[in-house]
């Protein structure tokens, strides 16, 4: 399609302006990290420091314990998604696969949990880990971020799998392959992009989270998230908000790498060439 | 290789009978055609006996094994699917070697025998590539490559060349129909397309509504089909059919087509007051003939050496059904005439009362 000159200026400017607009807070993050206390309490606003703090970052790294909530962060992560993938992947492919009687109405059953909100669960959650003496435990975040997952990602997942043909399975059936040895060597492998896909956002969802961490592991500061021990920086009589803007930059740096890592499988295409 | 034995499968879904109880005794190196309309039930009868679906009742016996129960891959079956259903994520090497590697073949014997299969469908340029990478014809070989490397004891054919191109289907049509010539493997192949029926099989299942309706070589399904629909079903352009009322005098029973009187044999009527009478396009002859008639054509299609002539056959018309043919056009007649042809203009046709095929009109079964 030809787009006259207006056009493009039209989209062009379009696009500019959205980048802009999502792109601003993460630049002002970094803006603030790397500005003094004084210039960030200048006005008007400078886009830049006239001397860019870059030392805040090392300060913050010496001076806070970043690497073990960033750790717990990640093990907190790594573990919900896990533990969703595999409940998820296998209620994804069920519910694509297979007729069951109510097996639709169980599917929507699951999505109920998802439009309850996280804080309208957390006092149950609160209530059962405590009964089960885990508060204080990342346990519980692997947990509760899986009760917030698991419904998602199998409504991706189911969705991915209707798209995938039948006959995939039923050719690695024929060529020697058990039920579930046509969905390990054949559908998941075809499914990459999808459970890629899924992951990252389970990632995301779980590596986002404050309201459960604030809530289960506040008294256990062994186990503080990065997201948690950020709002511990803050003072009772002032706030160094360069500081928490640095350790906030280097929470958001895991996020950027497994995007860059996982770009290549987020697009689509996999399963060019599987039919006519 | 192995013979084939199919008694009594049928297949329901609660009430509701996909599959009426289909028997079949299937020779060994035989190559079985199954055809019938969308919904007849044919790609069940395959994925039944592929294992893919379990059948309601009955039993499937493949060679002296029965293997009613057996999971698909312990049944010794290689089956080629309609879209390939080749497997992206693998080259076309690993693709055609998948088979063999689930069954533990060692790494030298797969490598020989997928190389082996690559020369006989000419795809060894393509082995490193993914699917995604070849053209429907090649993506067709590498499907039929997978089917042959493994050494089944039989083929399943689930409706292999409809993907293609119509060139390129007349084109695997005879390479499918080498390839069995060429490993004798037992095969069943399931199609909508009664040419690709005809021309392959030793033997075709013509089945309708879950039910077969006559197993025959292609000849015979041509010259006596056993009922309506078979005689509809099978030839291009389909069978014209026209309903007559039986009159019965001293001098025998009679009916009367196009203005001709024409004797039938009162044993062959079987006490029928209507019958049905069916004659093939090509049973139409310019000029007169045994039983001669004139018509105005309605529309005239040149096939260069042939000529399709469509004409009104009146009240008496009947529809087969589900024959391919639009038989809204009228009657049609097809004829060996390279000459000019005029529609609207008068034409002498006839035809042959011995070629006539004749159906009871409730039952619909041919009265021979």
């Amino acid at each position: 399609m030809n787009r006259t000159p207006l056009q493009s200026l039209a989209l062009y400017g379009t696009v500019v302006l959205l980048a802009a607009l999502i792109l601003f807070p993460v630049y002002w993050l970094l803006v603030t990290a790397v500005s003094t206390s004084a210039d960030l309490s200048q006005l008007p606003p400078s886009f830049w420091p006239d001397e860019a703090q870059w030392g805040t970052f090392a300060k913050v790294w010496e001076e806070r314990p970043i690497p073990l909530w960033l750790l717990n962060s990640m093990l907190a992560a790594i573990g919900s998604v896990t533990l969703s993938m595999v409940v998820s992947v296998l209620a994804g492919y069920a519910l694509s696969r297979f007729t069951i009687r109510g097996g639709h109405s169980l599917g929507l059953f699951i999505l109920t949990a998802k439009m309850l909100p996280a804080t309208l669960l957390v006092i149950p959650l609160f209530s059962i880990f405590r009964n089960f003496g885990m508060i204080g435990s990342l346990w519980t975040l692997v947990l509760a971020h899986s009760t917030l997952i698991i419904p998602f990602t199998t409504w991706m997942l189911k969705g991915y799998f209707d798209t995938i043909p039948r006959e995939l399975e039923q050719a690695a059936m024929v060529d020697g392959c058990s039920p579930m040895g046509a969905m390990v060597r054949v559908v998941l492998p075809v499914a990459t992009p999808g459970l890629a896909a899924t992951s990252l956002y389970a990632f995301v969802l779980s590596w986002a989270d404050y309201a459960y961490a604030r809530t289960f592991l506040v008294n256990a500061p062994d186990s503080w998230t990065a997201n948690l021990g950020i709002t511990t920086m803050r003072g009772e009589y002032s706030t160094d908000w360069n500081e928490i803007s640095a350790a906030a930059v280097f929470v958001a740096v895991p996020i950027i790498v497994i995007y860059l890592f996982l770009e290549r499988y987020l697009v689509g295409g996999l399963t060019a060439g599987a039919e006519k | 290789m192995a013979n084939i034995s199919i008694r009594n499968v049928h297949k329901s879904y609660g009430a509701h009978e996909v599959l009426k109880p289909f028997s079949l005794e299937i020779a060994d190196g035989e190559f079985i055609v199954l055809v019938g309309p969308s919904g007849c039930g044919k790609s069940t009868m395959l994925k039944i006996l592929a294992g893919l679906e379990p059948a309601t009742g009955g039993d499937i016996h493949l060679g002296e094994r029965e293997v009613t129960d057996l999971a698909p891959g312990d049944r010794d079956i290689a089956m080629v699917f309609q879209n390939y259903a080749l497997y992206p994520h693998l080259t076309v090497r690993e693709n055609i070697g998948f088979g063999l590697k689930m069954r533990g073949t060692p790494k030298a014997e797969i490598e020989r025998r997928v190389l082996e299969a690559a020369r006989i469908l000419e795809v060894e340029k393509y082995l490193d590539r993914r699917p995604k990478d070849l053209s429907g014809g090649q993506r067709q070989r590498v499907a039929l490559g997978r089917a042959i490397v493994r050494q089944p004891q039989a083929f399943l054919m689930d409706e292999p060349l409809s993907n293609l191109d119509a060139k390129l289907r007349v084109h695997m049509r005879a390479e499918i129909g080498a390839l069995h010539k060429r490993l004798g493997v037992t095969t069943v192949y399931v199609t909508h397309d009664q040419i690709e029926a005809m021309t392959m099989a030793d033997r075709v299942v013509i089945m309708r509504d879950g039910e077969i309706q006559q197993i025959a070589d292609p000849d015979t399904l041509f010259q006596r089909p056993d009922n309506l629909f078979v005689a509809g079903f099978i030839g291009s352009p389909g069978m014209n059919f026209l309903s007559a009322d039986v009159e019965r005098s001293a001098g025998g029973a009679a009916i009367t087509l196009f203005g001709n009187r024409i004797a039938v044999d009162e044993a062959r009527l079987a006490g029928a007051s209507t019958v049905i009478a069916g004659i093939r396009p090509e049973h139409f002859h310019l000029g007169e003939g045994p039983a001669t008639f004139t018509v105005r054509p309605s529309l005239v299609e040149s096939l260069g050496s042939e000529k399709y002539v469509y004409f009104d056959g009146g009240a008496h018309m009947v529809s087969a059904g589900e024959s391919e043919d639009d038989t809204s056009k009228g009657l049609i007649a097809r004829l060996a005439h390279s000459g000019p042809m005029a529609e609207g203009q008068d034409l002498v046709l006839s035809f042959d009362p011995a070629e006539l095929h004749l159906f009871d009109a409730v039952s619909e079964k041919a009265l021979r």
